[in-house]
């Protein structure tokens, strides 16, 4: 990794990494094209495609019913249903498909970037505290989030926010990071010697491709479960 | 790369905060087509399934109690069809029964003003048989009578009458 360099290119004053442009605009493309492919043709007597479509909108709205009450749960049904599909396809996505060109990786999983998954973390968060202030008013939402239950508790009020938005982004991003370098450990071992490390690195690869689909998939549920947990603290009364 | 982060934050160059813009847009736009092509459509059709479903129930319920109103309502038609029956049979009796007893009526006092008129006309035809027994009977007794008146005059005419009636009763024997 250490010699590995970063394409960035500016514009308009600000900095672009042009490898998590592709592989964001990847990550999201495919998420438009297997949801728009899977809610074609809705019967009122699902099949198929419908079926899987229905399921994965039954488990978004599953994860926001464990915390929110039912009319919360229709407000951010459509937020977590996006997020957990685009970070569980960004989670995958460099698990089988790397492009690298000139020691610049250009296509890999955007969420092994940490600011990737911190914008995801900041939106997550604007949106959480953004409903309590609408749903409480600015005053409220301030007492409820930084003064209980002490007026005292200020200071660790605001540090709790701050750690939240902050673990949100680093868990993915670490998970998701450290997959992807140890696969590219493993495909260093395998093209580094001869055909016995190829014979021993192929099952290895294997078996942590297989274990990081399992960690990509639990770490979008996760994400998702906590943006409804956060999301619930601000919103629902106690 | 987290240090990017340290070091862009300390140096102001590297920290992609283009990228940040970047993912904020591209998450909003996802979302609003994905809002737009399927969240849409898959919630309507959810919400209508719901409905039908809800729907269907109820119907079934409304029809299920309309099947037991009907067939109450057969069940007191049947027993309204029973009295009904019972009331036109009883009704025939009744009604036959005083038919009966006027025709019997009828027939005997037929038959007694029958009876009645035949005995007077047994009674008449009697009276009339001896009237005319009796006039018989006076006519002949005159005759007689004014025969032997007649013949009393002389006795030869007197013997000559009794030879005649011999002869008469000799005739007549």
């Amino acid at each position: 990794m250490s010699g590995e360099s970063i394409s960035t290119f500016q514009f308009l004053g600000l900095t672009f990494n042009t490898t998590n442009l592709i592989s964001g605009l990847a990550a999201a493309l495919i998420v438009f094209g297997v949801v728009f492919a899977f809610s074609r043709n809705l019967k009122l007597k699902p099949t198929g495609k419908q079926n899987a479509l229905e399921w994965v909108v039954d488990f978004t709205n599953g994860i926001l019913r464990d915390s929110v009450d039912e009319k919360e749960e229709k407000n951010f049904g459509l937020y977590a249903f996006t997020l957990f599909l685009f970070i569980f396809i960004s989670n995958q996505i460099g698990l089988f498909l790397q492009i690298a060109w000139n020691d610049v990786t250009y296509l890999r999983s955007p969420t092994a970037d940490p600011i990737v998954t911190l914008t995801l973390s900041l939106i997550t968060m604007m949106l959480a505290h953004y409903s309590g202030v609408a749903k409480f008013g600015f005053k409220q939402y301030f007492e409820r989030t930084y003064l209980s239950p002490f007026k005292i508790w200020l200071p660790i009020g605001v540090f709790t926010e701050f750690i939240d938005f902050l673990t949100l982004g680093l868990r993915i991003y670490g998970v998701i990071f450290a997959g992807e370098m140890l696969l590219k450990m493993i495909g260093g071992i395998a093209f580094s010697g001869g055909v016995v490390n190829m014979i021993v690195a192929i099952p290895l690869a294997l078996i942590w491709q297989g274990f990081s689909v399992f960690l990509g998939s639990i770490q979008a549920f996760v994400f998702v479960t906590l943006t409804s947990v956060y999301i619930s603290h601000k919103v629902e009364d106690e | 790369m987290f240090t990017h982060i340290i070091l862009g934050a300390a140096q102001g160059s590297t920290l992609y905060i283009g990228d940040m813009l970047f993912y904020a847009i591209l998450f909003i736009v996802l979302m609003a087509l994905i809002a737009k092509f399927a969240w849409g459509p898959v919630n309507a059709m959810l919400k209508e399934r719901a409905d039908r479903i809800s729907d269907d129930i109820d119907s079934a319920e409304k029809s299920r109690k309309e099947a037991d109103e009907l067939a109450k309502q057969r069940k007191e038609a049947l027993d309204n069809s029973h009295e009904e029956a019972t009331s036109i049979i009883n009704n025939a009796k009744d009604s036959g029964a005083k038919e009966r007893e006027l025709i019997i009526g009828n027939a005997q006092t037929e038959a007694k003003s029958l009876k009645d008129k035949a005995k007077q006309d047994i009674e008449q035809e009697r009276a009339d048989a001896l009237k005319s027994a009796q006039d018989d009977i006076a006519s002949l007794s005159i005759e007689i009578a004014s025969k032997v008146i007649k013949k009393e005059l002389d006795e030869n005419s007197q013997k000559q009458l009794i030879d005649s009636y011999i002869e008469g009763l000799g005739d007549s024997k």
